[in-house]
């Protein structure tokens, strides 16, 4: 078993168990943390393919940024939350839920099994591909030569994007 | 030879036309002039073209005059058809076309007397027009189909005058049932029509009524017998005669027109038209000879008790009738024809002197409240009571030389083939006489002499607008004092009408009282119209033999009508079964009724209510709308409310398109 | 055995796509919900990722850039959406909020 293997099949566990966990909790504190760590798992994951850049803004950004808003809102609204267990109306949803869940899985990793095998991939040319220019320059470098020589309009947008978002929280967030 | 009978024809539908359309718009003088006016011109048209006829001599008299070619069928093989509208003089046609005309323009003038107060003044006369331009079309066409629609649209004429009064239900019962009668006779027409077809390849006169004929005896009599139902249901004959009593709904005008002189005559015109084909099928005249003399003493019989003096009249025209049934039957064309015309003249005489009494009566139709009209209403009863001597066959009047004429026919064939049958019509027409003088002279009396019998009550003046409108209704009766004569345009066409019946008979054959070159109408018809027809002529005592018995049998009755209402008619109730039969016209109409009408009736609301109607039509529509809304209420539970139910919903579809992607490989 | 074949992650990818969408389907706190919408599209990250590894293209890797920046603009705006309706109606059960049906 290679360490590459062995590294898969643990982050592969444990981000799956987490996973679990945020579904699975009914204390909302407990769900968020374990979102937290299935993105640290993932970041690990990222980490192994190589994708160092990304791995790190992961944690920055998702981790960092994101979950810490989730959880001012959890801790917001959370004593609230504990007093209104009500009698779940559709029940039969749990159910149907579950079971729509594992035919989703299965199918999916049907298809992807057969349908992604490694021999026959469209690897990029020579001179644009991403391990030769990480090789090169480094990986920081390799993003950010992609990112603006390829993709400079859609990074312009994402910040348009930010303000109206900020714009939108605004609106959304004001008292009556 | 002039053929003016384009003109004859259009005239009066042009008079409809113009009616229909504007009539109600426009003034009674206008409505007056157009419907007078058409008739008249038409009947100027027929003298026209009668007078021309007369110039003529006797083997140019007949004209087949095409106006255009309707449908033309048919290549070189096989048989090809041609029809054409066209129309055919000839002098049976010419004669009923002076009838049709001339009696149509009098009662046209007496009709703008008694409808004066109707407001549906305009729908009359145009209904009148539309009679004439259909019984012109029925007597001049020149082929059977042409024939057959003008027999249809007589019918419809006289459907829609029988019902005039519309808001009467009564008058509404009556013109139905006419009208259904009347498609019985349509029927046997139309099967007449399409056996002549099949054996002579054309629908012509000229084709079809030429001698001689080849076609074998049994499909002619058979033809002839359906000939002889269409004529039967038009001429109120046994057993389709129940329709013409009930028709006295209708306006006395109406029943004067259609009913009396021109439109019951139809069947009369069929068979002498088609005589050539009845000439080859002995067994049809048989039958033709045997109803008509059967009817004629049926309908006398019941005529002696009824009390409402336009049904007396009714059940006198439909014994009439018989009369010249009768002598067509034994192939008397001319005689029967003869009787047609005397009959036209005196019937609508009386027709008209009834209409004048109820108009005076203010409605009142029956005769138990009558009585005494003779020194209110002078012109009137002295024209009814030349009327009514016509009728009963009193010489020197009009019936006296049509009746014995028919009576003469038959004992002449009697004698002639030694037929028993024979000498009993000959009986039968002898106390139908009889019979005739009595009941009219009944009538007569009861009307005209004696006391007024009537109690009127006084009545509010607020039914006066409804009364109007359902037509002369009974007001309640007229005091004796407020009866008056009625007004010169009702009385003078029956005093010209009077003057035909005293000298129509003179048409006739003279050779009675030795003038045997006098003859004009049946010279007339016999050498063009009936010309295969053997002439019938018996010895002279026989003759008068005939003539002496029907006229004896007419005093006969005279007298005792004399006898029994002279002092004018008191009615009592009579228990006697027989006269309670008779009254009730045999329970004819009832047993109809039960054994036939009802259940036919029963079974279309069944089949058409229930059935058709409620389940089909109604089920069917409202069963749609019940399954589009328990689909949609169904569907509806779909939508529950909860956002995690359309999730869900997406989740699903995710999970089918990708799963159809991994079975698809 | 050779290295871990590309099906390997994309397969894990899918699982936890999946547990993200049940997790959008089981649970009635909306925010554990937005958790869950998270998760899916943190799997969907990961399959950008070992493809554009696998792939040898930083075109992956642009993707999940993009795909992190519009994951926390709705986080802020969803959030804000959800702290209103808690304001008005003290109560964020989503089957609460069951008006519109038929």
């Amino acid at each position: 078993m290679t360490p590459e293997w062995l590294s898969f099949i643990v982050l592969a566990v444990a981000s799956t168990a987490t996973a679990i966990g945020v579904i699975a909790f009914k204390n909302a504190v407990h769900s968020a943390l374990s979102l937290i760590l299935t993105l640290l798992f993932l970041a690990l994951f990222y980490l192994q393919l190589q994708a160092m850049f990304i791995a790190v803004v992961q944690i920055l950004i998702y981790a960092g940024a994101i979950m810490v808003l989730f959880l001012f809102v959890v801790t917001m609204l959370a004593p609230e939350q504990d007093e209104q267990e009500q009698h779940d109306r559709i029940a039969w949803q749990k159910a149907v839920g579950s079971l729509l869940g594992l035919v989703l899985v299965g199918a999916l990793s049907y298809l992807l099994f057969n349908g992604a095998s490694s021999t026959n991939l469209p690897k990029a040319s020579a001179a644009e591909s991403l391990s030769n220019v990480v090789k090169h320059q480094g990986n920081v470098e390799a993003f950010g030569q992609a990112l603006f020589h390829g993709y400079l309009f859609p990074f312009e947008v994402t910040s348009l994007l930010i303000v109206i978002a900020i714009l939108g929280a605004l609106v959304f967030g004001r008292r009556a | 030879m002039a053929n003016l009978s384009l003109w004859v024809l259009l005239f009066p539908l042009l008079g409809f036309i113009i009616l229909g359309l504007s009539g109600r718009f426009i003034q009674r003088s206008a409505v007056l002039a157009v419907a007078c006016g058409a008739c008249g011109l038409a009947f100027l048209c027929a003298v026209i073209n009668f007078f021309s006829m007369l110039g003529t001599p006797v083997s140019g008299r007949v004209s087949d005059q095409v106006v255009f070619n309707w449908l033309t069928s048919g290549t070189g093989n096989g048989p090809s058809l041609t029809i054409g509208f066209g129309q055919y003089l000839d002098p049976l046609s010419m004669t009923m076309l002076l009838v049709v005309t001339g009696v149509g323009l009098l009662i046209h003038i007496y009709s703008a007397g008694y409808m004066e107060e109707d407001p549906g003044f305009w729908r009359f006369f145009a209904y009148l027009n539309f009679f004439i331009f259909a019984m012109v079309l029925l007597v001049s066409a020149d082929n059977f189909l042409f024939l057959l629609v003008g027999w249809a649209l007589v019918g419809l004429a006289s459907f829609l005058l029988i019902g005039f009064w519309y808001q009467r239900r009564s008058a509404v019962a009556a013109a139905r049932k006419a009208f259904v009668i009347n498609v019985i006779g349509d029927f046997g027409l139309m099967l007449a029509i399409f056996l002549i077809f099949v054996n002579f390849q054309s629908l012509n006169f000229s084709d079809v009524l030429k001698n001689p004929i080849s076609i074998n005896t049994g499909t002619i009599t058979a033809i002839c017998l359906l000939l002889f139902v269409a004529c039967a249901a038009k001429s109120a004959q046994l057993p389709l005669y129940m329709w013409l009593p009930d028709a006295m709904e209708g306006p006395t005008p109406v029943s004067a027109l259609i009913h009396a002189a021109t439109m019951v005559t139809a069947g009369v015109y069929l068979v002498a038209r088609t005589h050539v084909l009845f000439d080859l099928a002995p067994v049809a005249l048989n039958i033709v000879a045997a109803i008509g003399g059967a009817t004629a003493l049926f309908a006398a019989s019941i005529a002696l008790f009824q009390l409402d003096i336009k049904r007396v009249l009714a059940y006198s025209t439909i014994s009439q009738l018989g009369y010249m049934f009768m002598a067509e039957g034994v192939q008397g064309y001319s005689a029967g024809i003869f009787h047609l015309v005397t009959h036209a003249f005196f019937k609508a005489l009386l027709f008209l002197g009834a209409g004048a009494v109820i108009h005076a009566l203010d409605g009142e139709q029956d005769m138990r409240k009558m009585g005494g009209l003779w020194s209110r209403m002078r012109i009137t009863a002295w024209t009814f009571l030349i009327a009514t001597l016509a009728i009963s066959g009193i010489p020197p009047l009009a019936g006296f030389w049509s009746k014995d004429d028919i009576l003469g026919t038959l004992l002449a064939q009697a004698t002639k083939t030694g037929n028993p049958g024979l000498y009993v019509l000959w009986g039968i027409g002898l106390l139908t006489a009889g019979l005739t003088a009595f009941y009219m002279f009944r009538l007569f009396f009861a009307i005209f002499s004696g006391r007024y019998r009537a109690q009127p009550i006084a009545v509010e003046q607020e039914d006066e607008d409804e009364e109007a409108v359902a037509g002369h209704h009974h007001a309640g009766g007229v005091y004796y004092y407020y009866i008056r004569e009625v007004p010169p345009v009702m009385s003078i066409p029956l005093i010209i009408l009077a003057a035909l019946s005293v000298i129509g008979g003179f048409l006739g054959s003279l050779s009675l009282i030795g003038l045997a070159k006098w003859a004009p109408l049946p010279n007339f018809l016999n050498a063009v119209s009936f010309q295969g027809a053997p002439i019938l002529e018996a010895s002279t005592a026989i003759m008068w033999m005939s003539t002496g018995l029907s006229v004896l049998v007419a005093l006969l009755g005279f007298a005792v009508a004399w006898v029994l209402y002279r002092k004018g008619f008191s009615y009592k109730e009579n228990r006697s079964p027989l006269y309670r039969l008779i009254l009730n016209k045999y329970y004819v109409d009832e047993a109809l009724s039960f054994v036939l009408i009802k259940p036919i009736q029963g079974l279309g609301r069944v089949v058409g209510n229930s059935f058709l109607e409620g389940g089909v039509l109604d089920g069917g529509s409202r069963g749609i709308a019940r399954l589009f809304r328990g689909v949609s209420k169904g569907i509806r539970k779909v939508q529950t409310g909860y956002t995690r139910n359309y999730a869900l919903g997406i989740l699903l579809g995710v999970v089918l398109i990708v799963v159809y992607y991994a079975v698809r490989g | 055995m050779a290295s871990v074949p590309l099906s390997a992650y994309l397969i894990m990818s899918a699982i936890l796509f999946t547990i993200g969408a049940t997790g959008v389907l089981i649970r009635r706190n909306p925010l554990i919900i937005f958790m869950s919408i998270e998760l899916m599209l943190n799997a969907v990250n990961l399959s950008f990722v070992a493809l554009s590894h696998f792939l040898d293209s930083a075109d992956g890797q642009m993707f999940v850039f993009i795909v992190l920046t519009v994951a926390a603009a709705e986080v802020v705006v969803g959030l804000a959406l959800i702290v209103s309706i808690f304001r008005s109606r003290r109560n964020i059960d989503v089957d609460e909020m069951n008006i519109l049906r038929g």
